[in-house]
């Protein structure tokens, strides 16, 4: 016996599960800074998810809170209010008109901008009246058109008139923050990847590059992918969901394209297949008592005991039936033989066949059909006719005459129950024989098999294979009929038009001829006129024709498979339980059961499944889309391939380094990470790998990531604020409205003027 | 509905703010979407060119090295693209023909884009902007 090697599903010890993450529900209002201070600068840092906020003598913002705004009309105060932040999620009501004031990277809603800082100074305290009496340091966009700063300024100085004002890239003040001086910094940010080479604290933005993909484009992606490998999920995951599922679950590969070839064998996918579980309740089913399912379970016995009865007593009949006519006709065969060809003909004609030939082909269908009606299956228990003693049917031979009324009705019943023991008797003979010829085929296959092992697998393999065809065969047949130009469906159709045509000709010839006795038996599987039928397969027209599939032949062809395999697998050593037709469904072998329920069976019946997914390709390919952007859609350079050209051929060729001496270029000692997506598990490795692949040998990369991505850059802007080296970076109220929105000063940690 | 609490409508923001310009009025702004605010810095920056070209200050290299928005945007790979299957993310070795979903192996094929309704195939697309739009 060949070992089973497949390990059954019992023995694997159930997943993980990490259950959906909880939606945003604030616990109460957003708090208020109660040490305000005058003169202080406030930092603001204003992303397109989160807002930071808060007075520079402080070591973190004292306000966090997502870049969202809702204006609820509330009817009984006839008022219209406005939330910003969590605030927002306060209630229900006000998250179904959740807006935010930018469209992609850039402000779009400058009404919006305004309740957001009417807020902002609100909660960190301010209580100057007409005025903000703070500088203010601003977060904006690597390269941001000037309209976007044109009107932050305008609001600024002209609706809260603060003193001065400066502004600076994020990525840069996180820089700023964790001490860099020389580096790359890779700022990969919720709308946009920057890039941006620094050199002696000063960066080189005509080299930067940004990559117009990020964080809640990630989530995106991630959501669509989720929703599309799961249509009918039951309950909705909204973004704010998926984006803990990434920040949870998502990291990026260390190379991805070894990766991916391997992501679905079993051993790996057990360590990274993610079980994400919505919440659901159990639907209970009323439970029945051991009596009620008793008596339910007795009652359908019942109920299918009599109908069994009926078929087959009426199968019985019909039995009954046959074989007196069976008689009678063998009767008229015999005395045929002592006729000669004209009485042949006129006794022939007078019983209503058109000749011999025409008697000989009923005769012989009534012959078949009878044979296969006792091999059916026609009452009783058939094996206990052997046993029981013949009864006896006295007054069936004695003519009627004979007979009182009473014993004709009692004769009647007797021949009744004569012609039934008869018919069973026959059936049961016949079953003992097919018994034995079955008996006498498996002592031949045994002979064959012990002869000659190799001939015998061979016809099993040949046969295994024809039938392997056949099923193949139906089903791609059944999958071209579902196509109506295809060669299949038309076939069909000429069929049918076929037979269209034969029913509307009546088919009059022969028929005035024959007897009514004749006429009376004809039915649809006795009329031997009728050649079709004589070859089984002629009555794969109604199949055809009706489009549906004959499950009788698929059964049977079905057992015949398995009792093939069977035996291949009992004595063929080269025949294992993997090579069996059903081992192509095992959900180990598929890789879209994988993709979608992870390293175990799924039972579509079980709520829980229904209520659960699985991220496992995910995990990787969402952040590998920073690598490579064109997965999606977007056409332009992933991370790698662009640092390689600024640190390999632009820096050289404006003369930073030379290009011969890469390896000494202090930038490749500081390769910095910072923004919302920096924090995936191996980014740094992954970057390892794709510098080392592009840099010399002999050059040291190092590679770190800020210490906090999400706050680096506010307490940038509270060191800037506070030190020496913003002091000519502020733009004065003054200076403002000297030199109008379009004025600009440039610093190590901003964008430079415009031209 | 539930009533709002006092504590809701406390957080609403308050205006007038008394920190605020009291002269200040909201002025009125058209609303832009992003692809109009492009294109509106992109006519700005063609015209300060101009100027530049007048000879004002005519400076051909800092021209070349004017940092813009759209000067910042990567350009595209120059490395082979890779392909991926659309629905599994493996290797995308094969191409219908009828839609141009990408696809990893025949069980694939037969599982899922045979079976798809109509309309999948496109949502499938649309994750790589490789979907029809009709305008």
């Amino acid at each position: 016996m060949t070992v089973i090697k497949v390990k059954s599903n019992k023995e694997l010890p159930p997943q993980k599960i990490y259950y959906l993450p909880d939606q945003i529900s604030p616990d109460s209002t957003e708090p208020y800074n109660s040490h305000y201070g005058a003169g202080i600068p406030i930092a603001i840092d204003f992303g397109t998810s989160d807002m930071r906020i808060g007075l520079t003598n402080n070591l973190s913002p004292s306000n966090i809170f997502p870049s969202v705004i809702s204006r609820y009309r509330d009817r009984k105060l006839a008022q219209t209010l406005t939330f910003v932040g969590y605030d927002v999620y306060l209630d229900s009501s006000f998250k179904s008109s959740l807006k935010t004031p930018f469209d992609g990277p850039l402000i779009t809603n400058w009404d919006y901008v305004e309740w957001m800082l009417d807020y902002s100074f609100h909660h960190i305290g301010v209580d100057s009246d007409g005025f903000v009496d703070n500088p203010i340091v601003m977060s904006e966009l690597l390269g941001a058109p000037s309209q976007q700063r044109k009107n932050m300024l305008q609001l600024l100085f002209e609706a809260y008139r603060v003193p001065k004002v400066t502004f600076g890239i994020d990525d840069l003040f996180s820089y700023y923050q964790n001490n860099g001086k020389n580096g790359l910094v890779i700022g990969a940010g919720n709308q946009a990847i920057n890039i941006i080479p620094v050199i002696n604290s000063k960066p080189i933005l005509t080299e930067a590059k940004r990559i117009n993909w990020g964080g809640s484009l990630c989530v995106d992606y991630l959501s669509k992918l989720i929703n599309l490998k799961y249509p009918y999920f039951p309950s909705k995951i909204n973004n704010h969901q998926f984006e803990i599922l990434m920040r949870n679950h998502c990291y990026v590969s260390k190379d991805y394209q070894e990766e991916i070839n391997h992501i679905f064998d079993l051993n790996v996918l057990e360590k990274t297949d993610v079980l994400i579980e919505a919440p659901y309740v159990e639907n209970v089913q009323p439970i029945k008592t051991e009596e009620e399912l008793k008596r339910i379970a007795e009652k359908r016995k019942e109920s299918g005991r009599r109908l069994q009865e009926q078929a087959q007593k009426s199968r019985l009949e019909k039995l009954i039936q046959k074989e007196k006519d069976y008689e009678y006709y063998t009767k008229l065969k015999n005395s045929l033989e002592e006729l000669n060809k004209k009485q042949i003909i006129h006794t022939l004609e007078a019983e209503g066949f058109d000749d011999e030939s025409d008697f000989k082909k009923y005769y012989n269908n009534l012959e078949k059909s009878i044979k296969r009606a006792r091999k059916a299956d026609i009452g009783g228990n058939n094996d206990e006719i052997e046993s029981e003693t013949p009864p006896e049917f006295p007054l069936v031979d004695i003519p009627d005459d004979q007979l009182t009324e009473d014993q004709i009705k009692e004769k009647k019943t007797q021949k009744f129950l004569k012609a039934n023991y008869d018919a069973r008797k026959k059936a049961h003979e016949e079953k003992l024989l097919e018994k034995k010829r079955l008996e006498e085929l498996e002592i031949q296959e045994e002979k064959w098999r012990k002869e000659d092992l190799n001939g015998w697998i061979q016809d099993k393999r040949k046969k295994l294979n024809s039938v392997l065809k056949k099923k193949k065969d139906r089903k791609k047949l059944r999958e071209e009929l579902n196509d109506r130009k295809s060669h299949a469906a038309q076939i069909r159709m000429k069929n049918i038009a076929v037979l269209a045509a034969e029913n509307s000709v009546p088919n009059t010839s022969g028929n005035n001829t024959r007897s009514s006795k004749r006429k009376r038996t004809i039915t649809i599987d006795n009329d031997p006129n009728d050649t079709f039928g004589a070859n089984d397969d002629d009555w794969a027209i109604y199949r055809d024709i009706a489009n549906v599939e004959d499950e009788d032949e698929i059964e049977e062809e079905n057992q015949l498979m398995l009792k093939l395999e069977a035996d291949l697998l009992q004595y063929d050593p080269n025949f294992s339980i993997e090579n069996t037709y059903d081992s192509q469904f095992n959900w180990r072998k598929s890789i879209i059961h994988k993709f979608l329920r992870g390293p175990r069976d799924y039972d579509s019946e079980k709520t829980q499944h229904q209520y659960q997914f699985h991220m496992n390709i995910e995990r990787i390919r969402v952040p590998e889309t920073m690598f490579q952007p064109s997965i999606v859609g977007v056409d332009q350079a992933g991370i790698s391939e662009l640092s390689e050209n600024i640190i390999v051929n632009r820096l050289p060729s404006e003369g930073f380094y030379s290009k011969n001496e890469i390896e000494k270029a202090p930038i490749i000692n500081d390769i910095f990470l910072t923004g919302g997506l920096s924090h995936f598990k191996n980014f740094d490795e992954r970057l390892k790998n794709d510098f080392t692949s592009f840099l010399p040998v002999n050059s040291k990369i190092n590679i770190r990531r800020a210490i906090d991505p999400r706050l680096d850059a506010w307490r940038g802007m509270a060191k800037f604020s506070n030190n020496i080296d913003s002091k000519n970076a502020f733009i004065t109220k003054q200076e403002y409205e000297e030199m109008g929105p379009d004025y600009i000063k440039e610093h190590n940690l901003g964008n430079f003027g415009y031209f | 509905m539930p009533p709002l609490t006092d504590d809701i409508y406390q957080a609403a923001v308050q205006r007038p703010a008394r920190f605020k310009n009291p002269k200040w009025k909201t002025p009125y702004r058209r609303h832009k979407p992003l692809r109009q605010l492009l294109s509106d810095e992109q006519k700005r920056l063609n015209n300060t060119d101009v100027d530049n070209k007048d000879g004002t200050n005519g400076n051909a290299r800092k021209d070349f090295n004017q940092v813009t928005y759209f000067s910042l945007d990567a350009y595209p790979s120059l490395k082979p693209r890779k392909h991926y299957c659309d629905i599994t993310g493996l290797k995308g070795n094969y191409k219908t023909p009828n839609n141009g979903l990408r696809y990893y192996n025949v069980e694939v094929y037969n599982d899922v884009i045979k079976t798809m309704t109509s309309g999948v195939d496109q949502q499938y697309l649309e994750l790589r902007n490789a979907n029809i739009v009709l305008k």
